[in-house]
């Protein structure tokens, strides 16, 4: 096998796949996807508060805030310059703590607390910001609250809707990247019988094989994490998520390598990438009902994909606690490397 | 004495239980074009796959260059050239990107695809997409994309079917420059005029086998019937007569018809190969 061969091959794809109008539909539908989503369930483009803070002494309030999520946190050392950044709404509230701030509310002196709210950010923005620093500050006065709050969470528990789609629009990019390219990519070579010219060359069987693998596996780790980093979903681990989608590009990529070598015609590849569609699809789908006996899903390959993704980038958790899920991941990718050599003689022959 | 670069003996291949081609023999010597002549379906196409790689080896001996031949042996496709009868361009990739590609991957970094587009006339395209190109173009391009590598052996199936008279000429000049250049070329046709006019020798193959392979002249001079055809006026309309050359009889007439004042041509009729072809197999070249 000649590895100059194979990236020959490879770069011939790159120039010549984005030419095609399905390449560009692969490329624009996770995007569109995510701002459909995103449009009508979440809050992609719903900004946080965002909070300025000039702290002349060392209030533990600008840290407790500095802690809290789903806060914008900005800290000036000017008091005018944080006045013109509320004024021109490029924050929603600005807080001035002075040098003796906690200890006077801790002496119960009631000090005064310059509160700047801009006139044009949301009344969401400024309630939360406002219920807030009170919030805080009762705790640093360390005095009981006049009522005692009993919070009831109405609806399903767990992540909104819009989080929990977001395994479904990767999973749309890695089918989309993985499963089509490589497979549409290598029936197309057949149907025109440019496959045949490559072969009367040098060029090897496996080294057109290996550079359709790799097409669709740069190209599903692209887009997957181009995915991720759209719905702000790469989360606490990064490099981590990027471990697992290149896993998970690694096995979409073979099975649609698996497919291409398969598929004569693309009217058979169309037919199988029909049927096998919900056999592949189910685990995501068990992801938007959790309610569901979650169990099942494990029963379906990409499952072993799917649930690294969901638990390190949708929750944050660490490679450690999704070892055995990537384990099996691998094993099924490298299991089907048999699979794709049996099916290259059938090409051949 | 030169050892032929294309060896082949008792070369069979069946598709399921039709056998496509049935023990042929040949060989091509270095500059020599052999030209197999036979109808659609007569297993010419067949026996150029098997000898590429395209089809299993199934039964018989073959040797291109002295090697065996068989799949993925990169050191002996690197020397042959192959035209397929399928125009299997990438349609998305200019003229030259076609041929850069190619020779990338026969490792040759200054092609010369400039110049081999220049060759088959395509140098004002060069840069267009192929999908823009017409059937000649196109056909023009595969000639150009075999030749790239300077093979030793080409192959070329069908290089002029359906292409009008002055682009056929045009590849047809290409392929004897590149045969007088050293190659062996093995050139598939059914049209009579492409084989008598380009090939050193003919290969007559019909339902799978090799009927005749010989030189067109010795064909013809073994096959053909030597007489000349004579035009006569015939009151308002015109009639025919045809002398065979051999015999004291027919010299005889000819003289007669000479001196008649109602003479208006004298043709020699030479056997044509289309007329061998259909004396040996009792079927013409199209169908």
């Amino acid at each position: 096998m000649s590895i100059k061969r194979v990236l020959r091959i490879l770069l011939k794809d790159f120039s010549v796949e984005p030419r095609k109008s399905f390449f560009i539909w692969a490329l624009i539908m996770p995007f569109a996807l995510t701002l459909l989503f995103q449009f009508a369930f979440g809050s992609l483009f719903e900004p946080k508060p965002r909070l300025g803070i000039v702290d002349q002494g060392n209030s533990v309030i600008t840290t407790e805030v500095q802690e809290l999520e789903g806060f914008e946190v900005l800290i000036l050392t000017e008091t005018d310059d944080l006045i013109d950044k509320v004024k021109q709404h490029d924050l929603d509230a600005g807080l001035i703590l002075s040098a003796d701030f906690d200890r006077e509310v801790k002496a119960g002196e009631k000090p005064l607390l310059e509160f700047y709210i801009s006139g044009e950010s949301l009344a969401s923005n400024r309630i939360i910001v406002s219920v807030t620093t009170i919030e805080i500050i009762r705790g640093l006065e360390d005095s009981e609250a006049p009522v005692e709050v009993e919070t009831v969470y109405l609806g399903e528990p767990g992540l909104p809707l819009s989080i929990r789609l977001v395994p479904l629009i990767v999973f749309y990019a890695l089918v989309m990247a993985g499963m089509w390219v490589p497979s549409s990519s290598l029936v197309e070579e057949k149907e025109k019988g440019t496959l045949t010219a490559l072969l009367v060359t040098s060029v090897r069987i496996s080294e057109v094989l290996l550079a359709k693998w790799l097409l669709g596996f740069i190209f599903a780790t692209f887009l997957a994490a181009a995915t991720l980093l759209l719905n702000q979903a790469f989360g606490p681990r990064p490099l981590e998520v990027m471990v697992v989608i290149i896993l998970a590009a690694a096995l979409t990529s073979m099975i649609g390598l698996l497919i291409g070598i398969y598929s004569k015609t693309a009217t058979m590849l169309f037919t199988l990438i029909k049927s096998l569609g919900i056999f592949l699809f189910i685990p995501v789908v068990f992801y938007l009902f959790p309610e569901w006996p979650q169990w099942i899903a494990k029963f379906f390959p990409l499952y072993w994909i799917i649930s690294p993704i969901w638990e390190v980038s949708i929750k944050g958790e660490p490679l450690s606690l999704v070892w055995f899920e990537m384990m099996i991941a691998a094993a099924i990718t490298l299991g089907l490397i048999p699979l794709a050599l049996l099916l290259k003689k059938r090409m051949l022959t | 004495m030169t050892a032929p670069s294309i060896e082949v003996k008792d070369l069979s291949h069946w598709y399921g239980n039709l056998q496509a081609v049935k023990e042929v023999s040949f060989d091509v010597y270095p500059g020599e074009i052999l030209g197999f002549l036979g109808p659609n379906g007569a297993g010419k196409s067949t026996t150029i796959k098997v000898l590429t790689g395209q089809l299993a080896l199934q039964e018989g001996r073959a040797k291109i260059l002295r090697r065996d031949i068989g799949r993925e042996d990169p050191v002996l496709q690197s020397q042959i050239g192959v035209s397929f009868e399928e125009k299997n361009l990438y349609l998305e990739m200019s003229a030259l990107e076609n041929l850069n590609f190619f020779a990338s991957l026969f490792g040759i970094r200054d092609a010369g695809s400039a110049e081999a587009l220049q060759r088959v006339g395509l140098s004002d395209r060069a840069k267009d997409r192929v999908s823009s190109f017409s059937k000649g173009m196109r056909q023009r391009l595969m000639i150009a994309r075999a030749f790239i590598n300077k093979p030793s052996v080409l192959f070329l199936d069908e290089p002029t079917d359906g292409l009008d008279p002055v682009t056929a000429n045009q590849i047809r000049k290409t392929i004897r420059e590149e045969a007088d250049r050293g190659a062996a070329v093995l050139l598939t046709t059914h049209n009579m005029h492409e084989a008598d006019e380009l090939s050193d020798r003919v290969a007559f193959i019909n339902e799978g086998e090799i009927v005749a392979l010989d030189t067109a002249e010795r064909l013809k001079l073994e096959y053909g019937k030597r007489s000349i055809r004579v035009r006569l006026r015939d009151g308002d309309g015109v009639r025919e007569e045809k002398l065979p050359l051999d015999g004291e009889q027919s010299s005889a007439r000819l003289s007669e018809l000479a001196a008649s004042p109602d003479l208006m041509t004298i043709h020699t009729e030479e056997a044509t190969l289309e007329a061998i072809f259909i004396h040996l197999t009792g079927r013409g070249l199209v169908g």
